[in-house]
């Protein structure tokens, strides 16, 4: 039904960021406004975001309606008709619903860690800014709208990521993260235009494009939506496009919780899910998907094994994590995936505030050896990061161990053995980097003497909301075995999303079979690093520790082969041949101009021998008609 | 011997170097007698023509393109004298002012 | 003879032309017009114009060539003030180039002339009486033109060659 609060979920931190850039402007070119004005205006839109999801979510849990608001038609040409309106049905508002929570934690946590930095005011606009254009993707009505969302998120992604731009590298850093989003974007708008043209260029809204799927030939739809997944893995970090997401951790550590742990990266994961009548009579492009989901985990694990910088390994467990909504979504079961993305954002969120934390104690010291050397005593991020680390091993009964037995389920009911062996064996290993980075930050024995150090409550109080849910958020969908009633898949059901029905022994082997994985994973790790000699810290060698030089060998292959085809078009072709064509063309005219201008040099004599000339032309010309 | 080829032969040769003349000196007298020159090689072509068809009119011709050297000679007189007085030289090639390309 | 007579006279002109167009001062130069304008009266005797030999004399070579002559001396030209001409006789040279194909059409056509005797007749055609006639009869308004030509010429002389005071004083104003 339509409603008129679905805008305001978008437009109140819309304003937020136009109200925070224009007072920074003020604050740099006159007086100064305080650091509160900013927060206050900062935390207090995303709330009010929350309130409206919050009360749109009451209602729709018992009228059962959804919301729909259509704003005024943006284009109308011939048979191109894009409609700017706002979907809020169950699958939009339970992405807001967590979007917009996790969002205003985490902006509440940044008052604390942003404080005194001078560019505040402007770090809240475009804060504000990103979850503005996260709330346009997420409540789109078509894939138009959702892609205007889609680049809004990647520029307020490079705005922040190269928020310290005193730093030649955060720059490049930003830099690299859009060009590689651009490239996924790229795909994504030819899978769009791909789709209208394969449905007989109907009205483009999603419902729509459900109703008329059948008009399209089949090989059109798997190009379609082979290239719209190209941009979920440009947004979402999956290989090939994910290079930039270790590098964007250049940007501050709110930023990488919130962009690229909780929300951005996870819009791929809910394009899939939102294109769900198209994917699911695609198997194969399915069976794509939960390949290069499988393989990202599995690489991005092993690089995290030997990672020294706090924030990258989170980063790369991120991508870890994505794999294993793509593993679910790939193969049909998209609520599954959802749920994993929704238990994602608050253990990974929290993780990534718990980095933090331990950063800004430690005077924005991100190696974890000589976080270890100079260890302070952090007792509430210690525990919340404790908290956060069980929850990703998938241990029960924190919220990891549901999502992701879920998804290892799924893929063994499917058949697709391959599939769950590598996501098991990422299971492990996802234990065993995120128990060593644990133990080396937390436990192992430091040369140094503990002492306290004060952080403020607008950390901690964050981090314990968000343990909380990664507690406590995997009941939300707790199986039927456990006499759980699915109640995200419930509420997901427009998406006709595969669902588990093993029988319950097997499911009992399996859950068992992946604690141990965990458990094992966790053991070793203790065994490695619990009495850890941090003075002797591990270096980043050898293959794994180089990343497996894939950075290298995207720079060889496509940044310095294009870069010399540029020079020699900008240095040769342009310079020399083109520019040189109409330069000497040019000049080859004023030269002639310059010979026959040469005539007119006043001299008598010269005018009059050439006046003889002329007769004399005449007279030959005479000589020959008269025929003398 | 005085067959009309060779009259016209004369006159056409005094025609000639009074344009040669012209076009090859610098000196502004040069110039003047050769314009001179060529007025007189026409008048004899006219002479000889009257003669040879017995006309009075190319005579009368004649007449007039002598009286009009007169003329012609005291104006020019004149402006030698004008030139002569504002650069002091008898050069032609001098007065360049009216140039369009490089000013030599 | 008169045949002779005829030989001489052109070879006069044709050489008084030469010297002319050959000679770097204007005083020899001159002299060699004297020489060829003298010439041409003689052949215009030869040719029955009786009364043109005079008016060519008296006109061309006492009046026209005697102003030159005195002009040259008014000016006190030195030596240095003569303009110096190195390529003068490549520019001859170029010069007869450019007018040999006029001479040759003229001579071409005149020669497909048919052929008659131009000697001395015994008539009075080309005397001062018939010249007379001719021209108060049938050519009087070109006469009156002519001597309004004239009379323009006279006035135009003196203006030009007329000291200007004033302008001399709008000069010193100027700069």
């Amino acid at each position: 039904m339509s409603t008129n609060l679905l805008i305001w979920i978008i437009l109140s931190p819309l304003i937020g960021a136009i109200l925070n850039g224009g007072l920074y402007f003020y604050h740099i070119k006159n007086k100064p406004v305080s650091d509160l004005t900013f927060s206050l205006i900062g935390t207090i839109t995303p709330f009010i975001s929350f309130l409206i999801t919050l009360s749109l979510f009451l209602r729709m849990k018992d009228e059962n309606i959804i919301f729909n608001q259509q704003l005024f038609t943006w284009l109308n040409i011939d048979k191109l008709n894009i409609e700017m309106a706002l979907l809020g049905d169950n699958l939009s508002i339970f992405m807001t619903m967590f979007v917009t929570f996790v969002g205003w934690l985490i902006h509440i946590y940044a008052v604390g860690y942003m404080k005194g930095d001078k560019g505040f005011g402007k770090f809240f606009a475009y804060f504000n800014l990103f979850l503005a254009s996260m709330l346009i993707l997420v409540l789109a009505d078509n894939p138009i709208i959702l892609f205007i969302g889609w680049e809004g998120v990647g520029v307020c992604s490079y705005l922040l990521i190269k928020f310290y731009y005193g730093k030649k590298e955060n720059v490049i850093a930003a830099n690299k993260a859009f060009i590689v989003n651009r490239v996924g974007d790229f795909g994504f708008l030819l899978g769009v235009v791909t789709l209208f043209f394969a449905m007989g260029e109907v009205d483009l809204s999603f419902t729509s494009i459900e109703a008329n799927l059948g008009n399209a030939s089949p090989e059109l739809l798997s190009l379609a939506g082979f290239l719209l997944f190209v941009g979920a893995m440009g947004k979402s970090a999956q290989i090939p496009l994910y290079v930039w997401l270790p590098d964007a951790m250049a940007g501050p550590t709110p930023i990488s919780a919130l962009i690229h742990a909780a929300t951005m990266v996870t819009a791929g994961v809910y394009m899939v899910a939102r294109f769900h009548f198209l994917y699911i009579d695609l198997g194969d492009i399915g069976l794509f998907i939960a390949y290069t989901g499988a393989f990202s985990a599995m690489l991005a694990a092993f690089i995290a094994t030997r990672q020294n910088d706090i924030k990258k390994i989170l980063a790369y467990s991120t991508m870890s994590q994505l794999g294993y909504m793509f593993i679910a979504v790939g193969l049909g079961f998209y609520s599954t995936g959802l749920f994993h993305v929704f238990t994602h954002a608050f253990f990974k969120a929290m993780l990534f505030m718990g980095a933090g934390g331990v950063i800004m104690a430690l005077h924005h010291q991100q190696d974890i050896f000589k976080i270890a050397q100079h260890r302070a005593s952090l007792p509430i991020i210690g525990f919340t990061f404790l908290i956060g680390v069980i929850a990703i091993s998938g241990i029960p009964p924190f919220s990891g161990f549901f999502s992701k037995d879920a998804i290892l389920a799924a893929a063994f009911q499917e058949g697709q053995y391959l599939i769950w062996g590598m996501a098991m064996f990422t299971a492990f290993l996802t234990a065993f980097y995120m128990f060593r980075l644990y133990f080396i930050v937390f436990v192992a024995p430091s040369p140094q003497r503990k002492k306290y150090v004060y952080t403020p409550k607008t950390v901690t109080i964050p981090l314990l909301i968000l343990a909380m849910g990664a507690i406590g958020a995997g009941f939300l969908n707790l199986p039927s075995i456990f006499g759980g009633h699915h109640l995200v898949d419930t509420w997901l059901a427009q998406l006709n999303s595969k669902t588990i029905h093993l029988s319950h022994s097997t499911e009992y082997i399996l859950m068992l079979l992946s604690i141990g994985v965990a458990s094992l994973g966790i053991y070793v790790a203790y065994k490695k690093y619990a009495n850890f000699d941090v003075s002797k810290p591990e270096e980043e060698v050898g293959l794994i520790g180089n990343k497996f030089y894939v950075d290298e060998i995207y720079d060889v292959v496509f940044v310095k082969s294009l870069k010399k085809v540029s020079t020699f078009i900008d240095k040769v072709l342009d310079t020399k041949i083109i520019d040189g064509f109409i330069m000497n063309s040019s000049s080859g005219f004023v030269n002639i101009g310059k010979k026959v201008a040469m005539l007119q040099n006043a001299n008598v004599r010269f005018y009059a021998a050439f006046m003889l000339v002329g007769m004399t032309c005449v007279f030959i010309y005479l000589f020959i008609t008269l025929g003398l | 011997m005085i067959s009309l080829t060779s009259l016209a032969f004369v006159s056409m040769a005094l025609f000639t170097l009074g344009a040669i003349g012209v076009i090859s000196r610098k000196n502004i007298f040069v110039i003047y007698m050769s314009i001179e020159m060529m007025l007189n090689g026409i008048n004899l072509f006219l002479v000889t023509f009257a003669r040879y068809h017995f006309n009075m009119d190319p005579q009368i011709i004649t007449i007039m393109v002598i009286a009009i050297a007169a003329a012609e000679a005291a104006i020019f007189l004149s402006v030698i004298i004008l030139l002569f007085r504002s650069k002091k030289s008898l050069d032609t090639d001098i007065f360049t002012t009216l140039t369009q390309g490089e000013k030599s | 003879m008169v045949d002779l007579l005829f030989l001489g006279l052109s070879f006069l002109a044709i050489g008084g032309a030469l010297a002319m167009i050959v000679y770097k001062d204007p005083m020899y130069s001159a002299l060699g017009v004297l020489i060829s304008m003298l010439s041409v009266a003689g052949i215009f005797a030869l040719l029955n114009a009786s009364f043109l030999f005079m008016v060519q004399i008296i006109v061309y070579a006492g009046a026209i060539m005697t102003l030159i002559l005195f002009i040259l001396m008014f000016l006190n030209i030195k030596e240095e003030d003569l303009p110096n001409e190195p390529n003068k006789f490549k520019l001859i040279a170029l010069g007869a180039v450019i007018m040999i194909p006029l001479n040759f059409l003229v001579l071409k056509a005149v020669s497909k002339l048919p052929a008659k005797d131009l000697l001395l007749t015994n008539t009075d055609f080309g005397d001062i009486g018939p010249i007379g006639t001719v021209l108060y009869t049938d050519w009087l308004v070109a006469f009156e033109l002519i001597s309004i030509l004239l009379l323009i010429a006279l006035i135009g002389s003196i203006v030009l060659a007329k000291k200007r005071n004033k302008k001399v004083k709008n000069k010193g104003a100027v700069s």
